[in-house]
């Protein structure tokens, strides 16, 4: 009688499991749709022909790469082109920044340490939106916006970029500092320890700035409005964009619209899909270390 | 090979919290000095301030007679091996041991000479080619050693290097540390916070304890003569009893009363008590459980009962409280009593102790020193 | 209100914990203030003294030090060189040059121009050759502004230098004093990849800092109390002045002109700013953690594909996705088309432009969508720590007989809310100031009528940042009033942080999940 009971309830367990987890997998099937619909809706109207405005259906009635061959007649190359060499540029420059910065506050202990990081913490407090106007007329005065904001956008992201040291400083907290002594005390200066024990060993943090460094500039809409003035020759992606969706050229370039936002997602995201893993330990380690 | 010379060194972070007081301290050429003592007393800061990875607040540290405080940690030709051995994870443990010859920019035969003579020695030759991460604790704490080995460096220093291993290695490591001292022949000065460790290795102990020497001495002195109070309790295991206590003179003999029981201070300690013609009064004696034997009921019996029995194998650890509740150890060689004897062994039996005067220790109950300084 | 034992505390029901509790923040809210005004006076006391004790040694470095010394009280670096220190001497003298050199061209003209902003404005001159008015510019406030700022920055970099350099020759005659030899200029370089690495790590990072942020900042700052706008830009238009707190006076008058009140509207933004940071914040944090927990959940399958069409989002640009996403909810847009030919709804909804309850339905949905771009992030972060919490913190909870829920509210939650808590203020914060989503996804969308007259045509969904940036374009650019709800931002979200972090477990007591 007892065993029988017993039997039962484990039944029961295995019964509650069963039904939780398919109850799981499909609110996690619904999820990924969700997600993925804004995406797949773009793909499939960038192959769309027989209307270039927004319609109120998914599955286009022609289709066709026309969209593509037409950005090829805007000035969406010239775009492309500047977005990566400012992503390329930025994603170099901004990671030796940031390593630097991020290395130098986890190791050294200098009198003014504490009251640097106290003073980066209050003028990021500061919204970063009020800087630009300021930043525009001296860039303008240096000549780096309108046909010139390729280097003027690079200047300004790499220069503030020390602020953003959090993430990778706390990688570095985690590398314990008696590494760093046993290579002084066997011989090395501080920069040979920076180079021959604690870069080989940053690598995953390394990856995860560059990749956020080169991502960043896809997005940049404001600063880069800014800067580039409506002049197109300085324009970046977004900034481009942005304007075939305006009222009065919504009608006539959506979907070539969403064929750019095709070329411009696909490197990127293949970049990051590949790198991912780095990514993934960059953003928990950072949230985890504050 | 080299002398190191500690004069006045003081540690002081900020918020004027001061980790070490003026600390004075001359090791010879080639000798063993352990410093000793519990956790935050600042024998491990007092090491780094040697190693250079610590500034130095205040005072000097020479070694082989030049003064080395602005000098950084490589410029003082120092050898060290770090608690958690802080092996380089990306190299290999040959890369690892020719670390600091590359740094030096040895000839790479030379490397490959001296690297392959220490893994002999250490014993880990077939693990040359492996990262840190697929070494057990023991083989770790080998690479560290051969790490600080192959250079020839005027000072080792050794950091707590085996507190992260299990009881069984770290015997067997702590065999291996002095054969490797034979065959050094350096100056070598090691931090512990294990006092048997202390014992076994150094020429010299120095007992430190809240940033102050309490004692320097070899391990026979300090265990013989401690200084005070907490030298007594630190050094020696179990701890030595402490017993509150009158010290009395009666004609020219001095006597101690614990629990009521008048027990003469006889043999050298008595005449050293009246050549220093120690004050009577009250006073802290200190008696090391292994002196306190067990005895039949008498005049210099102190009656106990036996709380706690502990069989650690070749002896037996009695926990006992008098008759005032005062809790004493007694530490009896287990072969000494017979099978009867120890059967009667039991919480709650009654038994009685005693102890000669050559085993007694006089504290100061305030100042906690030996009366016998 | 009465204190409790640790004791006492524990026999009170859990609602009188509760309100004990909420008691014992409010109470602490003064302290905290005192502590924090008495902080800032220590800090000036402090200050003050430092002061005092330059002065008091630098004195005496020039009563006590030799010829050298004295002369390099006027010459920088003459006492270096004098004692062979050729590269710092070198070094410091070229500072004094420049700096001198700058001063007489025009680091003076700045500074004096400084206190007014220029005085001549732009004006009209007849040119009788020509028979015509030529306009001519002159003065340029935004320029004496700037250049004035950054020659205050000079000024203080060379007093700080000019002190180093007294310092220096302080210590290098001691050291000869006490027959030791100097440190050289290879000395010199050769501790800058050792020992003050640190020093040449940090210069490039920190003067980009310098000049990209901090002085931008104090420049705005400094914008607020003038009258800088369209019309008045300091050069071509007109020249701009001090305004003293004239713009904060506007702000925060309630009877503006026309009885319009910017401080009503202030108000307005500023609640919806909070409201939105609230949602935004916590609806992300817990379906994040919630769908982390699914995909962790033992016995699902597949975890990583999950994983990875979520993360993949992150990866597609913002404005790509957001600005596609706003279109798709348009009166024209798929969704809009859709629900009508499944026949659910008779005529398109307007989800941007419906004004009926403030623009209820354009706010839940910049919140829902919000949570669409948002819970990837918080999902990679809650898997993370997921994973860390030791799993014999639950097998202990499960012999004590605890539930699932019970898990969750006992264990989960609360070691989630540790590790997370300084996470969860900066993402607060930077959603108050999040303008991409808002920006992109409504442009401030529905206009709010009773608000339009304010700068910039304020709608609903509009948050500080985004009314900020709206306030700066536009043809009548009032920066100065920009400025002033920037300095206000800044306000509001440093109270916030200052009041929540002190508070925060894992900074009060790091140990208890350790």
């Amino acid at each position: 009688m007892r065993e029988k009971k017993t039997v039962k309830r484990h039944l029961g367990l295995r019964a509650t499991n069963a039904i939780s987890n398919s109850v799981i997998h499909v609110l996690l099937v619904i999820i990924s749709i969700i997600w993925l619909i804004p995406f797949v809706c773009i793909v499939l109207q960038s192959f769309r022909l027989e209307l270039s405005g927004p319609v109120g259906y998914v599955i286009p009635k022609q289709w066709g790469f026309d969209n593509y061959a037409a950005l090829l007649r805007t000035d969406f190359k010239q775009w492309y082109i500047n977005t990566f060499i400012i992503a390329l540029v930025n994603a170099a420059l901004q990671t030796v920044i940031v390593l630097c910065m991020s290395y130098t506050l986890s190791r050294f202990r200098f009198k003014m340490r504490g009251a640097l990081m106290r003073l980066m913490m209050i003028l990021g407090l500061f919204p970063g939106m009020l800087t630009m106007i300021i930043l525009y007329r001296v860039l303008k005065d240096l000549g780096l916006t309108e046909a010139n904001a390729v280097p003027g956008l690079i200047l300004v992201y790499v220069a503030s970029s020390g602020m953003g040291y959090y993430v990778s400083k706390g990688f570095f907290d985690t590398i314990p500092k008696s590494l760093d002594e046993a290579a002084r005390v066997d011989g090395a200066t501080r920069m040979q320890v920076l180079f021959k024990i604690i870069l080989p060993l940053a690598k995953p943090i390394v990856i995860y700035t560059i990749l956020t460094a080169f991502m960043a500039p896809w997005g940049d809409y404001v600063f880069a409005r800014y800067i580039s003035f409506e002049n197109p020759v300085g324009m970046n992606v977004a900034v481009g964009m942005y304007k075939w969706l305006t009222l009065d050229q919504i009608n006539s370039n959506y979907t070539m619209f969403c064929a750019g936002g095709v070329i411009v997602a696909i490197p990127v995201t293949i970049l990051f899909l590949c790198l991912q893993r780095y990514y993934v330990e960059g953003v928990t380690g950072g949230a985890v270390k504050g | 090979m080299a002398s190191v010379k500690l004069t006045k060194v003081k540690k002081i972070y900020d918020k004027n919290v001061v980790a070490v007081h003026d600390f004075d301290l001359e090791i010879k050429d080639k000798e063993f000095v352990v410093f000793v003592g519990p956790s935050g007393c600042g024998k491990s800061t007092t090491l780094r301030m040697i190693a250079g990875l610590e500034e130095i607040s205040d005072g000097t540290i020479e070694i082989d007679g030049e003064v080395v405080n602005d000098l950084q940690p490589k410029d003082r030709n120092i050898a060290m091996v770090f608690q958690n051995y802080a092996l380089y994870p990306h190299m290999t443990v040959y890369e690892n041991i020719a670390f600091s010859l590359r740094l030096q920019k040895v000839p790479e035969d030379e490397i490959y000479a001296r690297v392959t003579r220490a893994a002999e020695i250490l014993g880990i030759t077939d693990y040359l080619m492996r990262k840190p991460r697929a070494l057990s604790g023991g083989q770790r704490q080998r690479v560290a050693i051969g790490r600080a080995m192959v250079r020839d460096s005027k000072v080792f220093l050794m950091d707590e290097p085996l507190s992260n291993l299990d009881a069984k290695l770290r015997n067997q490591m702590r065999a291996e540390i002095i054969l490797l001292r034979q065959k050094l022949d350096t100056t070598f000065v090691y931090v512990t916070h294990d006092q048997t460790e202390a014992m076994t290795l150094g020429d010299r102990i120095v007992i430190m304890k809240d940033g102050y020497i309490q004692q320097v001495g070899t391990p026979t002195e300090v265990f013989e003569m401690p200084k005070n109070l907490f030298v007594a309790g630190f050094i020696g295991a179990p701890q030595m009893n402490f017993i509150e206590t009158e010290l009395m003179l009666e004609n020219g003999t001095y006597y101690v009363k614990p629990f009521g029981v008048k027990l003469p201070v006889s043999g050298e300690k008595g005449a050293a008590l009246k050549e220093k013609q120690a004050k009577t009064g009250h006073i802290t004696l200190g008696v090391r459980p292994e002196h306190i034997t067990l005895t039949q009921a008498g005049a210099n019996a102190i009656p106990c009962t036996l709380e706690v029995n502990e069989m650690m194998g070749s002896e037996l650890h009695l926990h006992v409280y008098t008759e005032d509740g005062t809790r004493l150890v007694v530490r009896v060689p287990t072969i000494s009593l017979d099978a009867e004897t120890r059967k009667g062994l039991v919480a709650g039996a009654k038994v009685y102790i005693t102890f000669e005067g050559k085993v007694m220790h006089f504290f100061d109950p305030e100042s906690t020193e030996n009366l016998l300084n | 209100m009465k204190q409790y034992s640790d004791l006492e505390y524990l026999q009170l029901s859990k609602w009188k914990k509760f309100c004990y509790r909420i008691l014992c923040f409010f109470r602490s809210i003064p302290t905290a203030l005192k502590n924090f005004v008495f902080g800032i006076g220590r800090f000036f006391k402090n200050a003050a003294l430092a002061v005092v004790r330059e002065f008091k040694d630098i004195f005496f470095t020039f009563k006590d030090g030799d010829v050298h010394t004295k002369i390099s009280y006027a010459v920088m670096g003459w006492g270096n060189l004098a004692r062979g220190q050729i590269l710092r001497g070198l070094l410091f003298l070229l500072f004094e040059a420049v700096f001198i050199f700058y001063m007489v061209v025009s680091g003076g003209y700045w500074l004096s121009m400084l206190p007014s902003l220029g005085k001549v404005g732009p004006g009209k001159i007849y040119d009788p050759i020509y028979d015509v008015y030529v306009y001519q510019y002159n003065d340029n406030s935004f320029k004496i502004l700037l250049y004035g700022v950054l020659t205050i920055f000079f000024i203080i970099a060379f007093i700080y230098t000019w002190r180093l350099n007294v310092k220096q020759n302080k210590i290098a005659e001691d050291i000869i004093k006490s027959g030791k030899p100097l440190k050289s200029g290879r000395d010199d370089l050769r501790s800058l990849v050792d020992d003050k690495f640190h020093k040449t790590l940090l210069a490039l990072p920190l003067t980009g800092i310098l000049i990209f942020t901090v002085l931008p900042i104090v420049f705005m700052i400094l914008v607020a109390f003038t009258n800088y706008d369209g019309s008045h830009d300091g050069f071509i238009n007109g020249l701009f002045g001090w305004q003293g707190f004239e713009n904060f006076r506007t702000l925060f008058s309630w009877k503006g002109a026309n009885g319009h009140s910017y401080a009503a509207t202030f108000g307005e933004i500023l609640t919806w700013t909070l409201i939105w940071a609230v949602f935004a914040t916590f609806t992300n944090y817990f379906l994040g953690m919630f769908v982390a927990m699914m995909i962790n959940k033992k016995g699902v399958r597949v975890k990583k594909l999950w994983r990875t069409i979520l993360v993949m989002t992150i990866a597609i640009p913002q404005f790509i996705s957001l600005l596609y996403v706003s279109k798709m909810f348009a009166k024209n847009g798929i969704v809009n088309g859709v629900l009508l030919d499944l026949g659910w709804i008779k005529q398109a909804i307007d989800f941007w432009g419906s004004t009926a309850n403030n623009g209820l339905l354009a706010r839940v949905l910049v919140i829902v969508i919000n949570i669409w771009i948002g819970i990837p992030y918080l999902m990679l972060i809650a898997t993370g720590i997921l994973m860390n919490i030791p799993a014999d913190l639950y097998e202990s909870a499960k012999i004590d007989g605890a539930s699932g829920w019970k898990q969750y509210t006992k264990i989960t939650l609360p070691y989630m809310l540790f590790i997370t808590g300084p996470y969860l203020l900066t993402q607060f914060t930077s959603n108050m100031n999040n303008f991409n989503v808002i920006f992109l996804l409504t442009g401030g969308a529905p206009t709010n009528a009773s608000a339009s007259w304010a700068s910039g045509n304020v709608g609903y969904t509009d948050l500080l940042i985004t009314w900020l940036f709206k306030i700066t374009t536009g043809e009548d650019a009032k920066y100065y009033l920009a400025s002033v709800v920037g300095i206000m931002v800044f306000v509001v979200v440093a109270l916030i942080t200052l009041i929540v972090y002190n508070r925060l477990p894992s900074v009060k007591n790091e140990e208890d999940f350790q």
